[in-house]
């Protein structure tokens, strides 16, 4: 390589440099978000795994979990854990985004330690490496300190999993070490997706990704077979029975 | 073992605090008093920090109060060294089935079998060693190709000779008064100028038999590899249960872990010398006994998969005790195998599977349970039902479910049911506003209704369903009250509807 091609393109050197104008390349492996237009902002095209992934939202219960459903799909071959849900989750319902019943396991946390206690979950859970994802909920006001959120992550690092911490909005302003965050809004048939952090250009305006509720679930009866009135042609009934 | 006198009094881990302390250094000052036992009135075995004091082998009990008379006093206990030793053997035998004890404190195990599985000599030397440093006393590792040689050297302080050879050579070198039979003799031996073992071996053999018995040659021959040797071999009983008494009144559940590590390692050599694998183990505390006595508590766990390991069992131990609040000081503990099954040895696939294998997960899972309890790890066992909290049971995660039994319970067609991904554990009563629900913002029904009436045998619930949409664009599954039942109403149900609609929220979609 010569210099000329140094200095025009230096992304060359090493697959960890980028251009601030475009996307990093990924360091570890990705799974696809299962949303294109997502997929192609995301640098490695996907989620990646064995990373903290910091996902923001304004409340829970806004399609958080269809936005993430094609990737627990494809991981959940191995155990997903839901680790301290806001509510208790619905089998059923999970069971419908494509989870089976039998691969998910649900963690509370009780009593006064419940927060180191979710904490050393999380943690175990992703050092041993012997699940396909982990959602963890942290809904306390006051956030969790850089180096718990460090240590998280490097707990992701020792495996493959799938790491999604789901946290209040009011935690992106705090800092945090994980290499992609969002945050998530509620809007009209769909999510707003802003990206606080990511390996990449500065985007300041939010992605709308369509994510409506499948129609089934809206018009769940079918419609009836009705027998159809015979055709009337004109002037085949008497003018005296219309009158 | 040359400390086993005092050391069953006080063992290494007890007195340097957290167990894992100095190696096997001679540290067994218990804290602030020094260690002294005690045989016919004089010292046979003191602690290092009796000897600072001046305290030396052979002194009197006077003396030794003289020069330190915080100094606590023991009496030996030849029961209490034999239990000890006992302990030790059958913690060694997970490295070999062939375990013996032998005169004067040691043991003798024939590792000739066990080399290449546990990783060569030092390996298991190391291993050895740890498993001693747990078990809470010193000890002096000889490798020998014989085992009077083996013996000889573990006497003299240990060492390692993997040859006939060499091991002859160090023999050689070894003092004559270290044969048990030669003791009696040692003046007369010091006077014909025969100090070592070698000067021993190269005197006219009819005459040391003539005038020192044939214990002596036999000893010596067996040394060196001309005679063979007879062991009694340690045979594993059928059921395991393992007491230790405690040296002090323990009031905190943590302090236990080393009590309790040191009966788990018995059992992993009880386990693997009778090839068994542990399901269900139990630790009992024992508690004050007299006057205030109490009944011991006693901790269960149950394993998923069976396991003749003990670290995983170590980590169970560590959660559940960290956990456990002690009603009263704890004086004892006492370790049983309350289930046991045949080894199955694991099947080994060609790559290692990504994630661990389902042992893996299991162990994981256990290590959750046992700090965060069973009904906080939880599966899930949905319920045909039309109600639906009924519906969306969860149990704790060692039930074992059936496949089949999962699939009877699930509806033909999941897709069929309209179900929020959270359910709220209790419905909330919703206020109205112009007469709409409102929750943060009014509600605006988005479906068409589903009719739940059901549980006229329990709970009966007459409920119609909707998934309403909040200005926020957020999803929620609201119900709607049927008033049925209302007295005076029955038969004309319209009237008790209208008259006032309820609603409550019952879920989100995530």
């Amino acid at each position: 390589m010569t210099l000329h091609q140094f200095i025009t393109a230096p992304q060359a050197l090493h697959p960890s440099l980028w251009l601030a104008s475009q996307l990093a390349h990924a360091s570890t492996r990705c799974v696809d978000t299962g949303h294109p237009t997502l997929s192609s902002q995301l640098p490695g095209g996907g989620w990646p795994t064995g990373t903290l992934i910091d996902l923001m939202l304004q409340q829970s219960g806004i399609g958080e979990l269809r936005l993430l459903r094609p990737a627990l799909a494809a991981a959940a071959r191995r155990r997903i854990v839901l680790l301290q849900p806001p509510h208790p989750p619905q089998a059923l319902a999970l069971a419908a985004l494509g989870l089976a019943p039998s691969q998910l396991i649900w963690i509370r946390t009780s009593g006064t330690s419940r927060s180191s206690d979710a904490l050393w979950a999380a943690e175990q859970v992703l050092r041993s490496g012997s699940c396909g994802a982990v959602l963890f909920w942290q809904n306390h006001a006051r956030g969790l300190c850089t180096a718990t959120l460090r240590r998280l992550h490097l707990a992701a690092h020792s495996g493959e999993t799938l790491f999604f911490m789901l946290r209040p909005l009011a935690a992106a302003q705090d800092s945090s070490p994980a290499p992609l965050r969002l945050s998530l809004r509620p809007a009209p048939g769909g999510l707003d997706i802003e990206f606080v952090k990511r390996r990449g250009p500065q985007r300041d305006t939010p992605l709308f990704l369509p994510l409506p509720l499948p129609p089934f679930l809206l018009q769940r009866h079918a419609t009836l077979d009705r027998a159809l009135f015979a055709p009337v042609t004109a002037r085949s009934i008497l003018p005296e029975l219309v009158q | 073992m040359p400390q086993l006198p005092l050391e069953v009094f006080c063992p290494n881990w007890f007195s340097d605090g957290n167990g894992n302390g100095n190696g096997n250094g001679n540290g067994n000052g218990n804290g602030n008093s020094a260690g002294v036992v005690l045989e016919h009135e004089r010292v046979l075995a003191l602690s290092a920090l009796a000897a600072a004091a001046g305290v030396q082998i052979g002194m009197r009990r006077g003396g030794v109060l003289m020069l330190h008379p915080e100094a606590r006093l023991y009496e030996r206990s030849a029961e209490r060294e034999a239990e000890a030793l006992h302990a030790v053997a059958m913690a060694l035998l997970q490295y070999t089935p062939l375990v013996a004890e032998a005169e004067e404190a040691t043991l003798l195990i024939d590792i000739g079998a066990s080399l290449r599985l546990f990783g060569g000599i030092r390996a298991l030397c190391r291993g050895v060693r740890a498993n001693l440093r747990a078990l809470g006393f010193t000890g002096a590792l000889s490798c020998a190709p014989t085992a009077r040689g083996a013996w000889l050297l573990a006497r003299h302080g240990g060492g390692r000779s993997a040859t006939m050879a060499s091991l002859v050579r160090r023999l050689d070198r070894l003092p004559a008064g270290l044969l048990p039979p030669a003791r009696p003799f040692a003046a007369w031996f010091d006077g014909i100028g025969c100090f070592t073992l070698g000067d021993l071996r190269h005197l006219p053999r009819p005459g040391l038999q003539r005038r020192c018995g044939g214990a002596l040659l036999d000893m010596l021959d067996a040394a060196h590899g001309m005679t063979p040797e007879l062991f009694d071999w340690i045979k594993a009983p059928a059921t395991f249960s393992a007491k230790l008494d405690l040296f002090d009144r323990v009031e905190h559940a943590e302090a236990l872990l080393f009590g309790a590590h040191r009966l788990l390692l018995q059992m992993t050599g009880w386990l693997c010398a009778r090839q068994l694998a542990v399901g269900r183990i139990r630790l009992q505390l024992e508690h004050e006994r007299g006057r205030v006595a109490r009944a011991p508590t006693v901790l269960e766990i149950v394993l998923a998969e069976p396991t003749w390991r003990d670290e995983h069992l170590l980590r169970l131990l560590r959660e559940r005790l960290a956990k456990q609040v002690l009603e009263a000081p704890v004086i004892g503990l006492c370790l049983e195998a309350a289930q046991v099954q045949p080894m199955a040895p694991p099947s080994e696939s060609l790559f290692p599977e990504p994630g661990g294998s389902e042992q893996d997960q299991l162990r994981m899972l256990e290590l959750l349970v046992a700090r965060l309890g069973p009904d906080n790890v939880l599966q899930a066992a949905p319920l045909a039902d039309y109600r639906p909290e009924l519906a969306n049971a969860w149990v704790p995660v060692h039930q074992q479910i059936r496949a089949a039994a999962h699939a009877v319970q699930m509806p033909l067609d999941v897709l069929s049911l309209p179900r929020p991904t959270w359910l709220l554990a209790k419905p909330i009563a919703l206020l109205m506003r112009n007469d709409r629900p409102f929750y943060g913002s009014p509600l605006k029904m988005a479906s068409t209704p589903e009719r739940i009436e059901a549980g006229w045998w329990s709970q009966s619930q007459t409920r119609d369903y909707f998934i309403a949409e909040g200005q926020d664009h957020a999803h929620y599954w609201v119900y709607r009250e049927r008033l049925i039942g209302v007295p005076g109403v029955v038969g004309v149900p319209g009237v008790a509807e209208d008259a006032a609609p309820r609603w409550f929220l019952h879920g989100l979609f995530g």
